[in-house]
């Protein structure tokens, strides 16, 4: 525990020090802005957006897991890079407990983001339990996305391109909220669907735990994958 | 301590192994060396050693004990310094060591303080890396691949960047680990430090080794035991070694007029390499 604690502390080291990543950190802040303050107004203004307001705070949620997917990402391409990724390869820590140090906090920390976002949004009322399985879900967007660039990314440039990529696919399933209901589930081939339709259906007070377990079914088993591919590239 | 029998490896996607049936024995407290020229297999070699590189066919016995039975504890008997820097930049120097020992059970054997003196980088302890030049971080590497004091040591051209003063020291502190009994595994296409430091030396080319030999009896063999005398009127020849300060014509050769020049013939390790392998070591 103190070997993951050590890592994941100097992670923060890296990212406070580093301008080009430090500058991500206000981003959850303008988002909150954004939700707390100028949504309400807009909404309060043009009374047209109501229907839309589930779809802004699908769209925050998803935001706030993307600060630290492309932080995370960055720091690990920078690491292969600059070779230091080979370090690890040859000291007294499994690759297991390597990820799990590396993951552990932008995913609580991406967790807690949410979990204040959706106490803090002014338009739906969300139990703390609903808060918290909703959370952890978005949240598994974060280590899926970081180690399925640094799977395939090779440098920094290349970890650019796939960021804005990804970027691009986490957004893909908002399509299914503008299609009729008997199609939205083609969009079940992306992950985030299942966190957008969990987020939906919480919102305007409908079942979603099927949609939640099929999420955390089919992220758990993305990691598991994503992970067997990073560890065979990231140390070599 | 290490044994290597018919050991193969080759990439995924490769047509061909990169290491073709090594066979080769490193003794507790041995210096032994890898020449070759780039591309040839010396860093696959150290890389399967250690572990970064499975699914090689052969056997590699380390301590007596299968390699693919080794758990983690492995990493903390051997100690890997890498050929090129690699360091978190952002961190000092401190830092980076600090990160590397906490992974060690029984962490670092040797105070930071004394690691960055005996490499003259006391003054850069607390300077960010990405402020050292390319040999302040070699020797970074070094000291982070000693500081838990492991049994084994794997130093891929332990002296690449490095200017003559500090490749002289880098070289006098491997001579001191080897007296305190470390295993040392060189790779290196530099032949001046393989004949400084290596006990023996195995030359391989396209994944094959050649020989395997101690530097001076590989000299010996294919160079010549004698000497040429070149005296300031133009005069050459050549004299055995073998009772020189008893040899008459020597004797009488050396009264004819000033000398010169005295060198002795002996093959330099890098002529070895050519005659052997028909390559050149630079590549």
């Amino acid at each position: 525990m103190k070997k993951i604690l050590r890592l994941a502390l100097i992670d923060f080291k890296i990212i406070f020090r580093d301008p080009s990543l430090r500058v991500f950190l206000v981003l959850p802040v303008i988002l909150f802005v954004l939700i707390v303050w100028l949504v309400p107004y807009l909404v309060a203004k043009y009374e047209f957006l109501v229907p839309y307001l589930s779809l802004m705070l699908v769209g925050a949620v998803i935001e706030n897991t993307q600060m630290y997917s492309f932080i995370s990402s960055m720091v690990l391409i920078d690491e292969k890079e600059t070779n230091v990724a080979k370090t690890y390869g040859v000291v007294p820590l499994t690759k297991r407990q390597y990820i799990l140090s590396r993951m552990l906090i932008p995913y609580l920390f991406t967790v807690a983001l949410n979990v204040i976002l959706f106490w803090v949004q002014p338009f739906f009322t969300i139990g703390w339990g609903t808060n918290l399985i909703l959370s952890l879900l978005a949240g598994l967007v974060v280590p899926v996305y970081v180690l399925a660039i640094n799977a395939i990314a090779e440098n920094r440039m290349q970890g650019m391109v796939y960021v804005k990529a990804f970027n691009l696919l986490v957004l893909v399933p908002i399509v299914a909220f503008f299609v009729p209901d008997n199609f939205k589930h083609l969009f079940g081939i992306f992950p985030t669907h299942w966190v957008f339709q969990s987020v939906n259906n919480a919102t305007l007070g409908l079942p979603f735990g099927w949609l939640a377990a099929i999420g955390f079914l089919f992220f758990g088993v993305l990691l598991w994958w994503v992970s067997k591919l990073f560890i065979r590239k990231h140390f070599v | 301590m290490i044994q290597v029998e018919n050991l193969e490896f080759q990439y995924p996607g490769n047509d061909s192994p990169t290491l073709k049936g090594l066979n080769f024995e490193i003794d507790k407290g041995e210096v032994f060396g890898f020449l070759g020229p780039s591309g040839a297999g010396k860093s696959t070699t150290q890389k399967v050693l250690y572990k970064i590189l499975n699914g090689y066919r052969g056997s590699v016995w380390i301590d007596g004990k299968d390699l693919s039975g080794w758990d983690n504890t492995y990493f903390g008997k051997i100690g890997v310094g890498f050929e090129l820097p690699n360091h978190y930049l952002k961190l000092t120097g401190r830092e980076n060591m600090d990160l590397f020992a906490s992974f060690y059970p029984d962490g670092r054997k040797q105070k930071v303080e004394e690691l960055f003196e005996m490499v003259d980088l006391q003054e850069a302890l607390n300077k960010r890396v990405e402020a050292y030049s390319k040999g302040m971080k070699m020797r970074l590497n070094f000291i982070r691949a000693i500081q838990h004091n492991p049994d084994i040591l794997f130093l891929d051209e332990p002296t690449a960047g490095l200017d003559p003063v500090n490749a002289h020291k880098i070289k006098q502190h491997i001579l001191d680990l080897k007296a305190a009994g470390k295993t040392i595994f060189v790779t290196t296409h530099n032949m001046n430090t393989a004949d400084e430091i290596c006990d023996r030396v195995s030359f391989i080319v396209d994944g094959e080794l050649k020989t395997t030999d101690s530097p001076q009896k590989l000299k010996s063999q294919y160079g010549k035991e004698a000497i040429r005398v070149e005296l300031k009127d133009g005069r050459m020849e050549e004299f055995p070694l073998d009772k020189l300060g008893e040899n008459t014509a020597f004797l009488t050769f050396i009264k004819q007029a000033e000398v010169k020049h005295i060198q002795t013939l002996e093959a330099s390790l890098e002529e070895v390499f050519i005659q052997i392998t028909g390559k050149s070591l630079v590549s």
